[in-house]
């Protein structure tokens, strides 16, 4: 009631309240976008402006003929692949750990928790030289008599040593949102199928996993763009350069590359663009997926 | 997430600077003429020779006031979008591989009026310097200073083992051989062009050819980099610093676990701080056979100045003063870098005689710079060599082959 009021009495007073962010998202945040969609049906440098050509969908053809693309456009799936379905998995694990009664479980969620408010820069650098040829990694393997290995100079194992990297420190931001969906769902639910006599697993296959459905989809969602525009984990351990041999080349990674080292601004923003449609389309599947009851 | 709101700002940023820039009047402090400059920071040791050069102007041109914007993220980016939102500095540092994109795009004033008005004498400045920043004969910039690639060996482990140091690609591969001992490597090199392209000069290669398209593929490159990768794979008597755990060959030499590096002179203050006890000489590349030409590699560079800079006279006094004579003894005296011009250079061996080696390589060196051909290029000769260390690629003319595919692409 108080709202409608607010809405039909002073719109004045309304209007305002709202101006500063809209005139602020307007300027960085839609302007940009519409800006760089413009730029990307063009030829088009900071460097000189005046140089800026319409070139219609030349970038967006010239994706598909570009294998360095191709292959920053696989490996950021694979990595996408891999981490998702670890990453829900381990965080709903760790979740009903530490929401069950288990002794100094504070204590497990903050040092889950931990990795997720460290910056991935300094996180990159400590796998750097945990997974180097000297590294823990290899001490510890070193114990059972496996020769280890420079794993991040290894084409086979340089993408799926960042992706480890990449589930342990998201996992606990993960962890805490499924945490509260855990908290969420009433105990009388648990208590009425003790009474029926359902088991530990019955009860969390036929309540929690369908009550956290709508938990897990946003999860899903945010871990899925997250790990399509990584970037800054790539952009330390290969020195910008997505080595080796391209073996952590990413789009994000590709695109940055192609905007401030090569100077073709309207390439990069079609790439940009072109990725947010692959989310996006990405998303509208997940929806369908999970069903229309969990919207967001 | 935190990644898609960084991508975000970095492609638009610049949009947001344009729309200020419109509207912010230009700096003015009490008639004045203000001069920005622009410099990649790398030390502070740099940043004070920079410092001192300034105010010495300053003292000489009155009404003139210098403002250096340090510029320490990643440089090219952040000129780029100064450059986008036409808030540039005045006189910036360029570096020669993008100086070729920067002059094709129009951003850069033409020198040539300023330098013949001022009697500057280009001729004066080492010759492949100067080049690198010139293009359909006219100057663009004006060469700050370089380095240059030399070898560099550990004296004791040499005496150790009763060598001299390497002149010939043979004895190169033998020093390295008799070097390599346990965890040591005979030779720390990374695998990128920046290390094997005087290689191919050395071997009659080329990477651009005359017309300046890009030839790694001739035969004369396939083996010159089939020696290279050799060392690492074959012979094993060459390692990659970050295989090793080091990131780069300067920590690989100062902890002792290599016995050569090429590096430029930028290693000498860093072996001064962190292993001052090591006894190393540095000489001349090695050449293929006693008698064949030797090659190198220029890093270099230069002062330019920005289209748009509305000061230009003045502009180009300050670059006059940062390469004049004067301006260079601070070079010379840090021993930072090579003083670009020829008369400074043997001032610069008299100072420190022990560095003559990078001052004769300037002499026969390439500027490390392949017009519009550059980051393409560059990148798929790293990859090339690459390929090949990591033994994913067994023969290096397949290797060039597949790289000179990627670099003609443009």
């Amino acid at each position: 009631m108080n709202l409608r009021r607010s809405l039909t009495g002073d719109p004045l007073a309304g209007l305002l309240f709202i101006l500063p962010a809209f005139v602020a998202l307007t300027v960085f945040l839609v302007g940009p976008i519409l800006y760089a969609f413009w730029l990307s049906f063009h030829e088009f440098t900071f460097i000189n402006p005046d140089l800026s050509k319409f070139v219609g969908i030349d970038n967006y053809v010239r994706m598909f003929q570009d294998e360095r693309f191709q292959k920053a456009l696989l490996n950021t799936s694979i990595y996408s692949l891999g981490v998702v379905p670890t990453q829900v998995c381990i965080a709903l694990l760790l979740a009903l750990i530490v929401d069950g009664k288990v002794r100094g479980r504070t204590f497990f969620r903050v040092s889950y928790f931990l990795p997720t408010v460290t910056s991935t820069v300094a996180v990159s650098v400590m796998f750097l030289n945990l997974f180097k040829k000297d590294g823990v990694v290899n001490q510890f393997l070193g114990l059972f008599g496996i020769e280890g290995r420079s794993w991040l100079l290894d084409v086979d194992f340089a993408l799926p040593s960042i992706m480890l990297m990449a589930v342990w420190t998201t996992v606990g931001q993960f962890m805490v949102i499924y945490l509260a969906g855990l908290q969420d769902i009433p105990q009388e639910l648990y208590e009425a199928a003790e009474v029926d006599g359902a088991g530990p697993f019955r009860r969390f296959w036929h309540i929690t996993l369908p009550l956290l459905k709508p938990t897990t989809f946003f999860i899903v969602i945010m871990s899925i763009i997250g790990t399509f525009q990584v970037f800054d984990q790539m952009y330390v351990i290969s020195k910008g350069e997505g080595g080796p041999l391209d073996a952590t080349l990413t789009v994000v990674l590709y695109l940055y590359n192609a905007a401030f080292k090569e100077f073709e601004m309207g390439y990069a923003s079609a790439m940009a663009f072109f990725l947010f449609f692959v989310i996006l389309i990405l998303t509208l599947v997940q929806r369908k997926f999970f069903g229309e009851e969990t919207r967001m | 997430m935190k990644k898609k709101w960084r991508m975000l700002t970095a492609l638009t940023g610049a949009l947001a600077l344009m729309v200020t820039a419109c509207s912010s009047p230009s700096d003015e402090s009490g008639g004045d003429q203000v001069i920005r400059i622009g410099a990649a920071v790398s030390s502070p040791a740099e940043k004070k020779i920079l410092e001192t050069q300034v105010k010495e102007f300053e003292s000489k041109n009155p009404g003139v006031k210098v403002k250096i914007e340090p510029i320490t993220d990643d440089y090219l980016k952040e000129i780029q979008t100064m450059i986008g939102a036409r808030k540039e500095p005045d006189v910036f540092y360029l570096d020669s591989m993008p100086a070729p994109d920067l002059i094709r795009l129009g951003a850069l004033e033409p020198l040539d009026e300023y330098v013949q008005k001022n009697n500057v004498n280009l001729s004066d400045f080492e010759d492949s310097l100067v080049k690198a920043f010139q293009a359909d004969g006219k100057t663009y910039g004006i060469p700050k200073d370089y380095n240059t690639l030399a070898l560099f060996y550990n004296k004791k482990m040499f005496q150790e083992a009763g060598i001299e140091a390497p002149k010939t690609w043979a004895e190169l591969k033998e020093a390295a051989q008799k070097l390599t001992k346990g965890d040591r490597k005979g030779l720390v090199l990374n695998p990128e062009l920046a290390r094997y392209q005087p290689f191919l000069y050395q071997n009659g290669g080329k990477v651009l050819d005359d017309q300046g398209k890009p030839s790694l593929n001739l035969p004369e490159n396939a083996d010159a980099l089939q020696f290279f990768s050799d060392l690492f794979v074959k012979d094993k008597v060459a390692d990659v610093p970050r295989n090793m755990g080091f990131d780069w060959s300067g920590d690989a030499f100062a902890e002792q676990k290599a016995a050569m590096v090429v590096e430029g002179g930028w290693l000498i203050p860093f072996l001064k701080e962190k292993a001052p006890d090591i006894e190393y000489g540095i000489v001349e590349l090695p050449v293929k056979e006693a008698g064949k030409p030797n090659s190198n590699l220029a890093f270099t560079v230069a002062y330019v100045m920005s289209k748009n800079s509305k000061n230009k006279d003045a502009a180009f006094k300050l670059i006059e003063y940062l390469t004049s004579e004067e301006g260079q003894a601070y070079v010379v005296d840090s021993g930072l870098a090579l003083p670009s011009r020829k008369a400074m250079g043997q001032k610069f061996v008299e100072k420190y005689p022990e560095r003559e080696a990078f001052v004769k390589g300037a002499a026969y060196a390439q500027p490390f710079q392949y017009g519009e051909y550059g980051p393409k290029l560059t990148d798929a000769a790293n990859k090339a060599v690459e390929s090949l260390v990591l033994k994913q690629e067994s023969s290096a003319k397949a290797a060039l082959d597949k790289a000179q595919q990627q670099a003609e692409k443009k």
